[in-house]
């Protein structure tokens, strides 16, 4: 019941935030020059039929009301349609944003994996080699641009050694990419039981993977690192080590009250990922949502940039609920 | 809220001889604290030498710089690393190495404008904020809404907010610099808020208030100096990451146009080349830029380490003198 109380008005508190975001997304766009009927139409275009599309699309009105038009469509769940792919927005977003998630969720895994037990190892020989070890790896992993890196595995991966197929796409372009059920092709393919376009999308998932999953270590071992270190510097650690206590279970402890923390990096992480992974996507022609924004912008097609960044900001919002539904489930100073 | 106070003497203009010598001394100590923490902590010294070593190249860049940084010369397309080009010749014949050379003085100088300018937005926005957030009225209401207006702004995806501010502007270093400036004033506004709602509670600032100080004078003369280490860090970390935005923003065609030489728009001309096994267009300028970046990187966390009095005291080789911690 206390529960269901807290995320109604969290959910509720979020409505104003959704309209800022969307206002602002649409002056901003209203901002840019470029008229879309004429880009629509093309330079050969007649002024009467750039009119007559100019009102089809409603942009005759005034700002203001263009604003209410765009509302009540989208209350409706009408995105608007992309000129550039002739398609809704919304069913173009339904096939591009869990290609993103995809991507983005399969980096975080790998970061979490190579972040964690380097961010324990490094808290617990800060002196050593492995803790400048730890120290160097998070100032690098910032320093790098994620394209550049992913330009390096597909140059030392690819051109070198031919262990991953070409970096174009999701999956083998001979392939038939598996019907849409979770948007995920790696597990799609599964549900279907189709091994090769399994593998190939796996195959296919590698060197973007790994590039995302090197990068963001290095915050999470960051903040891994400096969690770990004050919790062991912390009272009841060092009661436990005068108790006697096996260091075993001392750094057990520590590490579990680590654990808030490193979930909120990682919340912020997978928020600023689906925006941030844009450029991973763009290198690998992933086809994915931030791709699509982009895109949009650079050619005056403003549906599908709006559309994303509605999208990106609903799915924040839901990562930053379910962190603070975490919280509740694991602290239980917060849950009293 | 008025009272007659007794006029206090401001300190102000020549400071008296005694106070002249405790500043000189202060300097010295803090010389010396600087020098022994980069004998003990190499990589920071590294990050200054890195930065230092760019900027001067970036500066002397014509002097040094074999070829012209913009010219093709179509003889000697995609030539591997050689004596004449040393990190060798792109796709259309342009010296690699004078291009990476000339670069930072287009990347350094959109980052560090960007970024000082969001920084002297941000933070001036940020102390006002902070100061009033927590009265009553009309100003902690628009402290509020400025609060809110922020969150708004940090939920857009950056990347595609700052592609978006460059469209609005058309395309030029300038609307560049304004994208960048424009996505990090977020930023300083949240961390000089939290540090100036820390201060305000503090004594002396009570202390300022009673003496009759006007709001402007305590943000000026007491807030704002002690809530300057994090920003400072900050900084400097700021203008790395803004480095790798510009470059980024090149990347897909947003920023600086080619032939300008930058680093990520020469790493988009050479993306082609790496599938097929020329590795060089791309790679020098990358490693370049993130050079630059963890230079910035380790310079944000020395400034960082030398802001927290903890971490300050493991420096146990450095006597502190009385004189230089009173105040």
């Amino acid at each position: 019941m206390g529960i269901a109380r807290y995320v109604g008005g969290r959910l509720l508190f979020l409505v104003p935030q959704i309209i800022g975001i969307i206002l602002v997304g649409f002056l901003l766009i209203k901002a840019v020059p470029g008229d879309p009927a004429t880009l629509m139409l093309g330079p050969m275009a007649t002024p009467e039929s750039i009119a007559k599309l100019r009102g089809e699309l409603g942009l005759d009105k005034p700002i203001p009301v263009q604003f209410f038009i765009y509302i009540d469509k989208l209350v409706h769940g009408d995105f608007g349609t992309s000129w550039q792919t002739t398609q809704p927005v919304l069913e173009d977003l339904k096939i591009r944003f869990p290609a993103t998630l995809e991507l983005v969720t399969y980096g975080l895994l790998t970061a979490l994996l190579i972040g964690i037990p380097l961010g324990i190892v490094s808290a617990m020989r800060q002196r050593g080699f492995l803790g400048r070890l730890g120290d160097f790896y998070g100032l690098v992993a910032g320093a790098l641009p994620d394209f550049w890196l992913a330009l390096i595995l597909i140059y030392v991966f690819y051109s070198l050694l031919s262990w991953v197929p070409s970096p174009i796409g999701r999956i083998d372009v001979m392939l038939v990419p598996p019907a849409t059920i979770t948007g995920f092709y790696t597990i799609d393919s599964l549900l279907e039981g189709d091994w090769t376009a399994f593998w190939s999308s796996v195959q296919h998932l590698i060197l973007p993977v790994l590039t995302l999953g090197l990068i963001n270590a290095g915050p999470i071992l960051k903040m891994t690192q400096s969690t770990m270190e004050r919790m062991l510097q912390a009272d009841f650690c060092q009661y436990e080590r005068l108790c006697g206590l096996p260091e075993e279970l001392v750094m057990r402890h520590a590490l579990r009250n680590s654990f808030p923390s490193v979930i909120t990096i990682v919340s912020v992480l997978y928020g600023f990922l689906i925006g941030g992974a844009v450029l991973v996507e763009i290198v690998f022609s992933w086809g994915g949502a931030g791709q699509y924004a982009v895109q949009g912008v650079l050619n005056s097609d403003f549906n599908p940039v709006l559309g994303f960044v509605i999208f990106s900001a609903l799915f924040s919002l839901v990562v930053y609920l379910i962190v603070d539904l975490i919280y509740l489930a694991i602290d239980p100073r917060i849950r009293h | 809220m008025t009272m007659v106070l007794p006029q206090v003497d401001l300190p102000g203009g020549v400071p008296p001889p005694a106070e002249r010598r405790a500043v000189g001394a202060k300097v010295k100590f803090a010389l010396r604290y600087f020098i022994q923490l980069l004998r003990t902590h190499p990589a920071y010294a590294a990050g200054y030498i890195i930065i230092a070593v760019v900027t001067v190249v970036a500066v002397m860049a014509p002097l040094i710089a074999p070829f012209s940084p913009i010219t093709a010369d179509p003889s000697v397309y995609l030539q591997p690393p050689s004596l004449s080009h040393l990190f060798g010749t792109d796709a259309t014949g342009m010296d690699v190495f004078s291009r990476v050379i000339f670069a930072p003085r287009i990347d350094l100088a959109i980052a560090m404008m960007g970024t000082l300018i969001s920084a002297v937005i941000g933070t001036s926005i940020g102390a006002w904020v902070g100061y009033f957030q927590e009265t009553r009225g009309l100003r902690s209401f628009l402290s509020n809404v400025v609060m809110r207006a922020a969150d708004v702004l940090q939920a857009f995806p950056v990347f595609v907010f700052a592609i978006a501010l460059v469209a609005v502007f058309g395309q030029s270093i300038s609307s560049v610099v304004f994208a960048i400036a424009f996505v990090n004033i977020p930023i300083y506004l949240r961390l000089m808020r939290s540090q100036v709602l820390g201060i305000r509670r503090m004594r002396y600032v009570e202390a300022a208030y009673v003496c009759g100080m006007s709001d402007l004078f305590i943000i000026r003369r007491h807030i704002i100096p002690n809530a300057m280490a994090p920003v400072l860090a900050q900084l400097s970390v700021n203008i790395g990451w803004s480095v790798l935005l510009t470059a980024g923003l090149s990347f897909v065609g947003a920023g600086v146009r080619a032939p300008a030489p930058e680093w990520g728009s020469m790493i988009a001309m050479g993306f082609p080349n790496v599938m097929t096994g020329q590795w060089w267009p791309s790679v020098f300028p990358g490693l370049a830029l993130a050079l630059t970046v963890y230079g910035f990187a380790l310079i944000g966390a020395s400034i960082e380490f030398m802001a927290d009095p903890r971490r300050r005291r493991t420096l146990a080789n450095v006597r502190v003198p009385f004189a230089a911690v009173g105040e």
